[in-house]
């Protein structure tokens, strides 16, 4: 059940005296349910200490597979081709099929003896940076309604993003930034809204950087660059046009819409200078580029991705997804599919978590690492795996997580949470919480009620927090 | 005589214990005490105790039930579950403590601390508990959902009708006008002195039809020295075709209309575009709302004289239909109760102004719509049919209902479906025809009997024949495999259809979700309205879904929402015209909506409205005619200090131009815009089986037509559309939001079109009719891109910026450097506010 409308915190004499204090057009805005006028979010105080100032979510789009990763389950291989109906603890259904076992080799790392298996060797030396949350479920059996419900909370009703939360809750640390940039987002499976702001102030939608499906290398911010006019002649022209509009300005007296056009041009025309500088890896040393592989075949992309969030972490943004492409769905051969994208990602996100160590970024920087679903323990076609919200890891580290604990766990096949599970409400309630935000008193007035992004459930993982 | 005592005692006791819990309310249930329940407490026992605990869940665990006051004060087995005041008393707390190896609940997982503390803290403020006794339904005078109590929120009351006082008797032209001076003249305000007529005339073409006047119609209205040329040109405007292309766009906004499905798997509507230009049409000729309304809920179940009326009904009835679902992955039995609530959600917003969904898993907290409302309205949509399993380039699924239109529609559109259907028989039946003709030749008999055995169909009867020379056998089997190849290359032509809903076979009744989970069944109620707007009983005929009595009710004037609902639409049709509502939340005339600035205004026009037969053109000509509308925009320091949002309009509003008019204002400047309607901009992306997201062929803004006609992709629109706050399609939307983002500027700095359109609008500049010196071009170029006169300010500057920027280009060996500079001037105009901002 989904209740998607209700939670009142904030009173009418709140928005009202608000309004009084010369937020006149916010309140109004607030009011009436739609955006405020500003062209950058407002910085805004937190509710809690705060562990984290921002959040890094590295998103394997189509699910990887928990059982194959980061949940070790030896009786998956002694049970291997046998049905798993009548065995596991959710394994109340007629057709569950058959236990299909991991073919990787694992092993625990670091002082703190994290497992993993073979697939991450890079990332298996920040084990004991990484806090790994093993009885992580959600809903959402397709792709489509899982993406929503990860970045949003819900899937049948549009709601505004984690990383919009965010914005709004914290604001920019950086004036010629938004506070939320997402690199390479999905086109599919409910698309912009995973990055969208809903019924949230536009200026907190996620800034897309490309898209999944191609290369970093060759994404552009849309617009950022005048086909027609070099910097100088623009600016030329820049100045006509705040001219006209601070002449319209003077006529008008006193209005907001105006002078908020010419601030906003303002904004665009320092941006059209800076984001291209932050995109532009040139200034990176050789040892940074080879830190995250870039440079490599394999790497290049997701290196490159990683280090532009690194870039943008650095610069004040709250919020910074980075998205594989379509392609830990592996539906089919697992086994090699599996190789294939964890070599992809497995250095560029230890070089991530290393860069951000030295830099000392690490620990007000939340490094977030899972996807949508987890995978069956059961085969499909022979050899893959099926989609599995039931119970599925996904791992934090940096930002006042406590590295080195494996927390929750699921039943012996990897199936169903059965210690501490930590449902999707739960998660987005303790990312919050990291970042100094009261999941309960993060609301938005619309269409005359308070929402928040855990609707009505979420409960703050404290454990999991240093 | 003994018995006389004992009855006296019970009486007396009763009386006691009644007076008891009275005064334990009364001094508990505090304003404070209530709120931190309704905060805290109850969505805390909603989402983790009620499963097991609550009458509505036909369960109590241990006798407890903890839905109700009296479950926890009169508690289960082990006695009372709480103690108000003491804390270590209270079994509940113990309970969720987690200290007892032996009452430990939820049994599933602790709570939290901070709710387990929360609990504690509720205890000790001697628990407010507002909840009822939750087997009898009572209607409580302080229960926001009682829909007989809540007839005296302003929104429900009847309409009234009163004489505005008389202030300033020279200034109204009308009786809108009379309403708005009396509360000025009782601010102590004036208003605003008449907008100049290039304002007031750019302002009636954009709000009436989307588009600037060209310096031609200007002009003609200036030189008409008539009295009524203004009354003239109104007119003019509302019979223009382009009137319904900016008006149905309003609708289109609330009727959340987009050319896909959004959500998880955003498949593409082929035929929605019908639904689009049903509305545009049905504005243009004026349609009754009563009769729009009626149409688009239940177009498909009226009467018809004609197949074109029935095709247009049915297009209408689209509206239920192009709602976003969650198409794959949810339980059928959940998607149903999804659809429906959406389905009330935007009915309820769109024409009610009310926040029905709220009422879907409890009762609403602040509006007269109890849950059993709700689920009497979601008969009716269960009751209904919008989604069907459909073969679609070979792939079977559940997509959204369509039906053939045309005098042989069902055939056509049989026929498409079923070749669908029957292609992968056919591929298989190809397959082994072209298997059996290679065993003819090879002369292998004994493999031909054999595959003539398994599959007859795929043999030709000459072929078949072993009697027949080789050659002949050969050439029928020919023919049978080059009309089996013909037959699956070819498919037959996507047939013309629309989306329309259907009556269930079986309609019913529906039961309340309990908690409004779609598999916890509640008790059931009859399908009907909401009785906070009537006492008028749904009389469903058998069989029958009851969205025709529905479409009556919603605009019954005496017995159904009517009132409210021409509340709502003169409310919005204001909104649009003025700038902001006379009740700014358009879309929420609840309790937590605003009250109306103007409430007598609100129901004259709203009379006016039913009184003119529901005509929304009479109600447009009636506001644009009133000196309000055309009052200027100027400021002024006292109407600013005492009024500064203007809710009393001492001035008339500024507003942005919202992105179709601002595209289609560029075009126009340029001459590159056309006017004529268009029907499908999807054609291209083929058949429904494609998700958009994943679409290499995405969809084209290349269209030279209105932006009304530009695709509407739900989760990809338009760049200009998404940077420029078009309405989320997802959603029914009244007002849409007014951001001030970074990505505007760089889109009218930098997109191709923008650039494109500015330097169409200099070339006509320079090659047009102006031959005269570059002042008078400048000039030019201000009456077509602002309708406006430049003043000697402006012209100096444009001149020394275009000199300036002639003399760079070409020191910079640029061969067409006039025209680049013309360019970047008109590039300039489109970006400033005054383009961009409606005086």
């Amino acid at each position: 059940m989904k209740c998607h409308r209700f939670i009142q915190t904030t009173n009418r004499r709140d928005m009202l005296r608000a309004s009084a204090c010369g937020f006149g057009q916010l309140a109004l805005a607030a009011l009436a349910g739609q955006g405020a006028s500003a062209a950058i979010a407002r910085r805004q105080i937190p509710h809690l200490p705060a562990r984290a100032k921002r959040v890094i979510f590295l998103f394997m789009w189509g699910g990887p597979s928990h059982v194959d990763l980061f949940d070790p389950k030896p009786r998956l291989n002694v049970e291997s081709g046998k049905p798993l109906l009548g065995k596991s603890v959710g394994s109340d259904r007629d057709q569950l099929g058959e236990v299909m076992g991991s073919p990787f080799r694992f092993a625990q790392h670091g002082d703190s003896g994290v497992w993993m298996s073979e697939l991450f060797p890079h990332l298996s030396r920040h084990a004991d940076r990484m806090c790994v949350l093993r009885s992580v479920h959600t809903e959402g059996a397709a792709h489509g309604e899982a993406l929503l419900r990860l970045h949003t909370g819900q899937a049948n009703l549009v709601r505004p993003s984690v990383g919009a939360w965010v914005s709004y809750g914290l604001g920019s640390e950086n004036e010629s930034l938004p506070a939320f940039i997402t690199i390479s987002p999905p086109r599919g499976h409910g698309g912009v809204q995973n990055y969208g702001n809903a019924f949230l102030p536009a200026v907190h939608q996620g800034t897309a950087i490309g898209s999944a499906e191609i290369p970093i290398s060759q994404a552009v911010v849309s617009n950022l660059v005048n086909a027609r006019l070099k910097p100088d002649l623009q600016q030329e022209q820049l100045k006509l046009i705040q001219s006209l509009n601070r002449r319209h300005l003077r006529e008008a007296a006193i209005d907001q819409q105006i002078e908020g056009l010419i601030a906003n041009y303002e904004l665009a025309f320092r941006m059209q200078s800076t984001v291209p500088q932050i995109m532009d890896l040139n200034d990176e040393s050789q040892g940074t580029l080879d830190l995250y592989g870039v440079g490599s075949e394999t790497t290049d992309n997701f290196g490159r991705q990683c280090l532009l969030a690194r870039r943008f972490a650095e610069l004040g943004v709250r919020y910074i997804q980075v998205s594989t492409n379509y392609t830990w769905d592996h539906h089919q051969k697992v086994q090699e599919g599996h190789i294939a994208e964890s070599a992809k990602v497995d250095r560029p996100i230890a070089g991530l978590l290393e860069d951000l160590a030295r830099r000392g970024l690490l620990e007000d920087t939340l490094v977030l690492w899972g996807a949508e679903f987890g995978r069956t323990p059961m085969a499909e076609n022979g050899d893959g795996r099926n989609h599995h919200p039931q119970a599925f890891t996904m791992w934090a580290a940096g930002g006042g997580v406590r590295g080195g604990l494996t927390y929750g766990s699921t039943d012996d096949f990897g199936y169903r949470p059965v210690e501490n599970p930590v449902h999707m409400h739960d998660l987005h309630a303790t990312l919050l919480h990291a970042l100094g935000l009261d999941h309960e008193r993060l609301t938005y007035r619309h269409a005359g009620r308070d929402f928040r992004l855990t609707n009505i459930y979420g409960d703050v993982v404290h454990a999991i927090l240093a | 005589m003994r018995s006389q005592q004992l009855k006296l005692f019970w009486i007396w006791l009763v009386c006691i214990l009644a007076t008891l819990s009275t005064s334990h309310a009364a001094d508990v249930d505090t304003a404070e005490g209530i709120a931190y329940f309704e905060k805290h407490i109850r969505p805390l026992l909603a989402n983790r105790c009620y499963k097991c605990h609550s009458v509505r869940t036909k369960k109590h665990e241990g006798g407890l039930l903890l839905d109700s006051r009296a479950g926890w004060a009169v508690g289960g087995d082990n006695g009372p579950a709480v103690m108000p005041g003491d804390v270590d008393a209270s079994l509940l707390i113990q309970a969720v403590r987690y200290t007892d190896p032996d009452l430990q609940m939820p049994p599933d997982k602790a709570l939290p601390q901070d709710a387990v503390a929360r609990l504690e803290q509720w205890v000790r403020m001697r628990a407010p508990d507002p909840r009822g006794d939750s087997t009898v339904e009572r209607a409580r005078r302080d229960d926001p959902s009682d829909p007989i109590a809540g007839r005296e929120h302003w929104a429900f009351r009847p309409l009234t009708e009163q004489p505005p006082a008389i202030a300033l008797p020279d200034w109204p032209r009308s009786t809108i006008d009379t309403f708005i001076v009396a509360q000025l003249d009782a601010a102590k305000l004036q208003p605003a002195p008449d907008a100049d007529r290039r304002v007031l005339i750019r302002r009636v073409y954009v709000q009436l039809i989307g588009l600037p006047p060209t310096p031609q119609q200007v002009a003609t209205f200036l030189d008409d020295g008539r009295p009524d040329a203004y009354e003239r040109l109104v007119d003019q405007l509302l019979n223009s075709p382009h009137f319904g292309e900016r008006w149905g766009r309003h609708w289109l906004d609330l009727a959340r209309y987009a050319d896909s499905n959004g959500l998880d798997e955003n498949f593409l509507f082929r035929e929605a575009w019908r639904y689009r230009n049903w509305v545009i049409d049905a504005v243009n000729a004026d349609l009754p709302f009563d009769q729009f309304v009626l149409e688009q809920i239940a177009g498909d179940l009226l009467p018809h004289d004609s197949i074109e009326q029935r095709d247009g009904q049915r297009t209408a009835a689209g509206f239920l239909v192009v709602g976003p679902k969650v198409l794959l992955g949810n339980d059928p039995k959940e998607r149903r109760m999804d659809v429906a609530d959406e389905q009330i959600d935007t009915i309820g917003r769109a024409i009610l102004g009310q926040t029905l969904g709220c009422a879907r898993c409890h009762d609403h907290k602040f509006d007269p719509i109890p849950t059993a409302d709700y689920y009497a309205l979601a008969g009716i949509f269960t009751s209904t049919e919008v989604m069907e399993r459909r073969y679609m380039l070979g792939q079977q699924r559940v997509m959204e209902r369509l039906v053939g239109l045309g005098p042989d529609g069902d055939e056509t559109d049989g026929a498409y479906e079923k070749y669908w259907r029957d292609r992968p028989k056919l591929q298989e039946r190809q397959k082994h025809a072209q298997s059996a003709l290679d065993l003819l030749k090879k002369d292998n008999a004994k493999a031909l009997e054999a595959l003539a055995k398994e599959h007859a169909d795929a043999i030709a009867d000459g072929a078949a024949d072993a009697s027949q020379p080789k050659e002949k056998r050969i050439a029928s089997q020919k023919t049978l495999l080059a009309e089996l190849n013909a037959a699956v290359a070819k498919p037959p032509g996507i047939p013309a259809r629309a989306m329309i809903p259907n009556d269930a076979d079986a309609p019913a009744d529906e039961s309340i979700r309990v908690a409004g989970q779609f598999d916890h069944l509640g008790e059931q109620v009859p399908r009907g309205f909401l009785r906070v707007l009537s006492d008028v009983t749904a009389e469903i005929p058998e069989r029958q879904s009851g969205r025709v009595e529905l479409g009556r009710w919603l605009t019954d004037v005496d017995g159904g929402a009517g009132q409210l609902a021409a509340r709502v639409l003169a409310n919005r049709v204001w909104h649009h015209l003025i700038g902001r509502g006379i009740v700014r939340t358009v879309d929420n005339f609840g309790r937590t909506g605003e009250a109306p600035s103007h409430p007598e205004l609100l129901d004259y026009l709203a009379r006016e409205l039913i009184d003119s037969g529901w005509s929304i053109k009479n109600l447009v000509r009636e506001i644009v005619l009133s000196r309000t509308f055309a009052m200027s925009s100027r400021h002024d320091d006292a109407g600013h200090s005492l009024d500064p949002e203007n809710r009393l309009l001492w001035r008339a509003h500024r507003r942005r131009l919202d992105p179709e008019t601002l595209r289609d204002s560029m075009l126009s400047a340029g001459g590159e815009l056309d006017l004529k309607p268009m029907q499908s901009s999807v054609w291209y992306l083929g058949d429904q089986a494609t998700a958009v997201g994943d679409n290499k062929n995405r969809r084209r803004t290349d269209f030279p037509n209105r932006s009304v006609y530009l695709p509407v992709i739900r989760n990809d629109l338009p760049e200009l559309f998404d940077v420029f706050d078009f309405a989320d399609p997802h959603t029914s939307t009244g007002m849409r939001p007014q951001t001030m983002v970074a990505t505007q500027g760089l889109f009218i700095l930098n997109d191709a079109s923008v650039m494109a359109a500015a330097e169409a609008t200099a070339r006509r500049l320079l090659a047009g009719e102006i031959t005269g010196e570059q002042e008078s071009k400048v000039d030019r170029m201000f009456e077509v891109v602002l309708n406006a006169r430049a003043t000697e300010e402006d012209r100096n500057e444009l001149l020394a910026f275009i000199s300036d920027f002639k003399n760079r280009l070409t020191s910079q060996g640029d061969s067409d450097a006039d025209l680049r500079a013309w360019s970047m001037a008109c590039h300039a105009l489109f970006a400033s506010s005054r383009f961009q901002i409606l005086e």
